[in-house]
C-alpha cells in the first residue's frame, strides 16, 4: 500500500519530464508566434514606422478593402475546387492501389510512383506547367495538329484554371496516400460476405467499402486543405498575379513592410484552417480509426 | 431415401501446379449436416469456395437444387457462407449487419420488414437486446452468432461454415457446437461444415466427409468413419489410432509388436496396423502375453477429465498412446522411465494392406 501511494508521484515527475521538451517547444515556437500576430494585428501602421499602439485600423481595412475581401473569397472558392478535384482524382487512384491491386508490393510502387514528382523542385513542378499550358503551350499544339481546335485555348494558362491544375496536381498525392491505406486495410472477406449478401457493387461501395475508408477522405482533405489555403506560390507562378489568395497577400504585406496587415490576414487564415479542421474531425472518430 | 439438395460432378480446381481439388464428386441430401475433415492444405476451404462461387472449378459441375450452378456468381446462388473470420461490417452495428443482406440484397425489401426479420434472426440466435451494439463491443462468440444470423436472414437452402469456430476458445466451441446443432434443426437447412478438428467434424456431422490432397478419401456417418476408417490417412487423420508400419503376409501382420494373425484386412496401398487408443493395454515388462506385445517407455500422462491419456515411446522413438477412460476404474499409475508392455486385442484392430479387400 505504502509503495503504490510513493509510485504515484515518481510516475507523475517522469510524466512531466517527458511532456516538458514538447510544451517548450510549442510555447517558443507555436503559441508565442500565434500570440505575437495576434497583437501585432492590432498595432499601429504608419507608412515607413510601426508602433504598439492598439488600433483596429488594420481590421477595418481588411474588411473595407474589396481586394482583401475577394481574396478570402477566392481562397475558400479555390479550396473547395481543389479538394473536390484532388478528391474526384485521388479517390479512384486509391480505390486502384489499396484495393483492386492484389499485390502489397505492386501497391507500394504505385505509391512511390505517385511520389517521384517530388523529387523536384517545388517551384520546378509549377512552372513545368507553364509551358504545357501556355498559349503555345504542349496541350494547344497538339490540339490545333490532330484539328480539334482552330485557335489555341487562352484560359489555360494566366487564369484560375490553371492554378486549379497546377494544385490538383500536386496536392493530389496527398488525397491518394490516406484513401489507399485505409482501402488496403479492409477485410477482402468482407467484401466477398456483402457480395454473398445479394449486394451488387454500387450498394458495395457506398455500403461498407467508402464508409470505411471515410477517415483516410478526412485525413487527406485536412492535408490538402492546410496546404492549399496557405498556398501562394502556385497561384504567383500559374496565375499571372491574377488569382491573389490570402497567402499572396501576406507575402505582398510582408515585402512591403506592412507587418500589422499582413498579422490580420494571417490571424484570418488560421482561423479559417482551424475552423475546417474541427470541421472535418466532426465527420469521422479519428480516434477510434488510427 | 432423402432427396439431394446438392450435388458436384468431378470437380477439380488448380492453382498453377498445385491440385486444390482433384475430380471432387458428392451428393448431399435436404436438411443434412454434413463435415469436410483434413488437414490444412487438403482442399477443404477450396471446395467450400467453390459451392459458395467465390471460386470457379476447371473441370466439373455444381449443381444445386437440380440447377447447374458451376457459373453463376455467388450472390444468385442462394447459399449463405460463414466466414473463418466471421467478415463482420466493422462500422455497423448487430443489427446494421444481420439486415445486411435484406436491405441492400438483389431483391430489396421495405425497411419495416428488414428490421422484423434481422430481430427474429438475432432473437434465434440468442443475441436479442444486442441489436444497437457495435460489432467490435462484442465477444468473439457472440460475434460468431451475428455472422451466422447475418446468412440465415437470407433464408438459405444450404449454408457453408469455414471454420467457423476456430476462432472461439475451447469452451465457446463446446456451446456454439450445441448451439449450430439446435438453430439448423429449427430451420432444416443444410449445413456444410469445414473443419481440422476430427473432433467437431465427428460431433457435429451426420455425415464426415475426409479429404486429403484435393480428393475425398471416406465418406460416411461419423461412427462408420470412426470405426472403420477406410484408409490409414484417414485413421491418421481422426487422431485416434495408433499406427504401425508391418508387412501384411499370408493374413499376419508383422510389426514391431511381433506377428499377428489377421484374417480381415482392409485393400491399401501400404501396410498399416491401427489400433484405437482406448484399445490399448498396459501389462508390467516381465509379464508374457500371446498377443501382440510392444516394448515401450513410459514418458507422461495427460489428464482429460474424462480420460487420460498415457504416452509411451517405442525403442526406435515413435510415440504410442493410451487412452484410460476414468469410467472403467481408477487409472493405473506408471512409472516414468519405466519400460512396459503394450498389448490388446488383435479382433479389434484394424489392418490395412496390400493383400487387403
Amino acid at each position: 500500500m505504502a509503495d503504490l501511494t510513493a509510485s504515484v508521484p515518481r510516475r507523475d515527475n517522469t510524466t512531466r519530464l517527458l511532456l516538458l521538451p514538447g510544451i517548450i517547444w510549442m510555447l517558443l515556437f507555436l503559441i508565442t508566434p500565434i500570440a505575437m500576430i495576434v497583437y501585432v494585428s492590432f498595432w499601429t501602421q504608419t507608412t515607413f514606422n510601426i508602433s504598439p499602439d492598439p488600433t483596429l485600423a488594420s481590421w477595418k481595412q481588411f474588411f473595407s478593402s474589396d481586394t482583401y475581401v475577394g481574396s478570402l473569397w477566392t481562397t475558400m472558392r479555390i479550396w473547395l475546387i481543389v479538394l473536390a478535384t484532388t478528391f474526384l482524382v485521388g479517390y479512384p487512384t486509391a480505390l486502384f492501389v489499396g484495393l483492386l491491386v492484389k499485390s502489397k508490393t505492386l501497391a507500394t510502387v504505385l505509391l512511390v510512383i505517385c511520389v517521384i514528382p517530388f523529387w523536384t523542385s517545388f517551384l520546378i513542378r509549377v512552372l513545368a506547367w507553364r509551358p504545357m499550358l501556355g498559349k503555345e503551350g504542349a496541350i494547344n499544339i497538339i490540339l490545333l495538329k490532330l484539328g480539334v481546335i482552330q485557335q489555341p485555348i487562352e484560359v489555360l494558362l494566366f487564369t484560375e484554371l490553371s492554378v486549379v491544375i497546377g494544385m490538383t496536381q500536386i496536392y493530389c498525392v496527398f488525397m491518394v496516400g490516406p484513401i489507399a491505406f485505409m482501402l488496403a486495410r479492409i477485410d477482402r472477406n468482407i467484401i466477398e460476405a456483402a457480395r454473398d449478401l445479394g449486394a451488387g457493387f454500387g450498394r458495395i461501395f457506398w455500403k461498407i467499402i467508402f464508409p470505411l475508408s471515410l477517415p483516410g477522405v478526412v485525413v487527406g482533405a485536412i492535408f490538402v486543405s492546410v496546404m492549399v489555403l496557405g498556398e501562394f506560390a502556385t497561384s504567383g507562378a500559374l496565375s499571372g498575379r491574377k488569382v491573389n489568395l490570402l497567402g499572396n497577400i501576406i507575402v505582398t504585406q510582408v515585402g512591403s513592410l506592412k507587418w500589422a496587415m499582413a498579422s490580420v490576414v494571417g490571424v484570418i487564415l488560421t482561423v479559417v484552417m482551424g475552423v475546417v479542421i474541427a470541421g472535418f474531425l466532426r465527420i469521422v472518430d479519428l480516434k477510434r480509426e488510427l | 431415401m432423402e432427396t439431394t439438395v446438392f450435388r458436384l460432378e468431378g470437380v477439380t480446381k488448380r492453382y498453377g501446379d498445385l491440385v486444390a481439388l482433384d475430380n471432387v464428386s458428392l451428393d448431399v441430401g435436404v436438411n443434412e449436416y454434413v463435415s469436410f475433415l483434413g488437414p490444412s492444405g487438403s482442399g477443404k476451404t477450396t471446395l467450400l469456395r467453390v459451392i459458395a462461387g467465390f471460386e470457379t472449378p476447371e473441370v466439373g459441375r455444381v449443381f444445386f437444387e437440380g440447377r447447374d450452378i458451376t457459373y453463376q456468381p455467388a450472390h444468385e446462388r442462394g447459399i449463405g457462407f460463414v466466414f473463418q473470420n466471421f467478415a463482420l461490417f466493422p462500422h455497423l452495428t448487430v443489427i446494421g449487419n444481420v439486415g445486411f443482406g435484406l436491405a441492400h440484397g438483389k431483391t430489396p425489401v421495405a425497411p419495416a420488414e428488414v428490421d422484423r426479420r434481422a430481430r427474429k434472426m438475432i432473437d434465434l440466435v440468442g443475441l436479442s437486446g444486442m441489436e444497437d451494439r457495435g460489432v467490435d463491443q462484442i465477444s468473439g462468440g457472440q460475434r460468431q452468432r451475428v455472422a451466422l444470423a447475418r446468412t440465415l436472414a437470407m433464408q438459405p437452402k444450404l449454408v457453408l461454415l469455414d471454420e467457423p469456430l476456430g476462432a472461439l476458445d475451447a469452451n465457446l466451441r463446446g456451446r456454439m457446437r450445441n448451439e449450430l446443432r439446435a438453430i439448423r434443426e429449427r430451420l432444416g437447412v443444410t449445413f456444410l461444415h469445414v473443419t481440422g478438428s476430427e473432433n467437431e467434424a465427428l460431433a457435429m456431422g451426420d455425415r464426415v466427409v475426409v479429404l486429403d490432397r484435393g480428393r475425398i478419401i471416406q465418406s460416411g456417418r461419423s461412427d462408420e468413419v470412426y470405426d472403420t476408417p477406410a484408409s490409414p490417412d484417414v485413421a491418421h487423420f481422426l487422431n485416434r489410432f495408433n499406427l504401425f508400419e508391418g508387412r501384411l503376409a499370408d493374413a499376419r501382420f508383422t510389426g514391431p509388436f511381433g506377428s499377428v494373425a489377421a484374417p480381415v484386412a482392409r485393400r491399401s496401398d501400404r501396410d498399416i496396423y491401427a489400433v484405437r487408443y482406448d484399445r490399448m493395454r498396459v501389462l508390467p515388462a516381465q509379464a508374457a502375453t500371446d498377443g501382440p506385445a510392444l516394448k515401450a517407455t513410459f514418458v507422461a500422462s495427460e489428464y482429460l477429465g474424462s480420460s487420460i491419456m498415457n504416452f509411451f515411446e517405442t525403442a526406435d522413438g515413435k510415440v504410442v498412446e493410451m487412452e484410460h477412460h476414468l469410467s472403467l476404474g481408477a487409472p493405473d499409475t506408471y512409472e516414468a522411465k519405466r519400460d512396459y508392455i503394450l498389448t490388446w486385442n488383435p479382433d479389434l484392430a484394424i489392418v490395412f494392406g496390400r493383400e487387403g479387400r
